[in-house]
């Protein structure tokens, strides 16, 4: 399993694309910095059928005011998440 | 030929996304590959998005003198960097084929992308 | 790229050619036979024909590609050209001791290898 951490918004860049079609069946996508606005309910279907392999980070969806806004298939984790999720992944890839 | 797996590919991959003289990020990705190879490490090389204009033919230097990547592609089998695979999506939707290529490529479609990550211990992205 | 950092000049025949820090050419255009034998004659090195053929080498590498090649690669482009009885690190090691890639590239005229050790 890859962890893909992407800090794009995908109505900034089309790299989430590129994300997403090298994903593998068991892959995470965590969204970081900028990333996180795709976690809202209006723009997480950018990310198609990711249940329970999309991710966002705590720091940043606070730090942009948008923890309380984000979609619920959406999982929030913080940093010591993001340190977890990179263990249990084979290696961290990073689109930006 | 083209159909041995990209399980058999190499240690490092390297994908490139963006487009020759726009910025450095083709060319720093290059020059990692490089690196990597000159020190014995087997590289492959994924052109993704953008990165597969890095790849068309008859291209030059850059109007400003930005040097060419021609050059350098060519270089590639110099230091054994002879994997070169490309996202096909990519050159469907810029309406490339294969043949547009400086070099022989093996183009992959989504499923094999995700494979060729998974082949690869090291995955740097440029 | 060669430095443009001009540390000292050489002379080659009365002629003063900028080196860098590292005894590679400013200016690449500068180069000649000459260049050569004087830069080999600074570290008392005798150049033969074994020596010229690979200088050859690493000229037409720098032609085709742009940029001076690590050892790996030179082995490779020695071997392709002059066969593979050259084609060998061992060979290169015994014609340009310390490290074939950069004083074969210096003697030859060429920007330092960017990969070398």
């Amino acid at each position: 399993m890859i962890l893909h951490t992407l800090n794009r918004s995908p109505t900034e860049s089309r790299v989430y694309r590129q994300a997403l079609a090298a994903m593998g069946p068991d892959d995470r996508l965590l969204l970081i910095e900028d990333g996180v606005q795709g976690a809202l309910p209006s723009l997480v279907r950018h990310f198609g059928e990711l249940e329970g392999r999309l991710f966002a980070l705590r720091e940043d969806l606070e730090a942009r005011g948008l923890a309380g806004r984000c979609a619920a298939e959406v999982l929030v984790v913080d940093a010591d998440g993001f340190v977890a999720l990179t263990e249990e992944a084979d290696k961290t890839v990073s689109w930006f | 030929m083209q159909h041995d797996s990209v399980e058999t590919a190499g240690e490092l991959l390297i994908i490139l996304r963006h487009a020759p003289h726009g910025s450095s990020w083709l060319r720093e990705g290059l020059d990692a590959a490089l690196v990597a190879a000159a020190f014995g490490r087997q590289v492959t090389l994924l052109f993704c998005g953008e990165g597969v204009t890095a790849l068309v033919a008859e291209q030059t230097a850059g109007p400003l003198g930005q040097k060419g990547t021609q050059p350098t592609l060519e270089m590639l089998a110099m230091y054994d960097i002879d994997t070169l695979l490309v996202d096909q999506q990519a050159l469907d939707e810029r309406g490339l084929t294969a043949a547009d290529l400086l070099l022989p490529v093996r183009p992959l479609a989504p499923p094999q992308l995700a494979a060729a990550l998974a082949a690869h211990p090291l995955v740097l992205n440029f | 790229m060669a430095s443009s950092e001009i540390y000292r000049y050489l002379d080659v025949l009365g002629k003063p050619v900028a080196l860098d820090p590292e005894g590679f050419l400013i200016h690449l255009d500068d180069w000649s036979p000459a260049v050569a034998e004087a830069l080999a004659a600074e570290e008392s090195r005798t150049l033969t024909d074994e020596h010229w053929e690979v200088i050859e080498v690493l000229r037409d590498f720098y032609d085709r590609f742009e940029a001076s090649p690590a050892m790996r690669p030179l082995v490779k482009a020695v071997g392709q050209a002059l066969g593979p009885e050259k084609g060998k690190s061992l060979h290169l090691m015994r014609l340009f001791p310390d490290s074939p890639a950069k004083v074969g590239a210096r003697l030859a005229g060429l920007p330092k290898p960017a990969n070398c050790l």
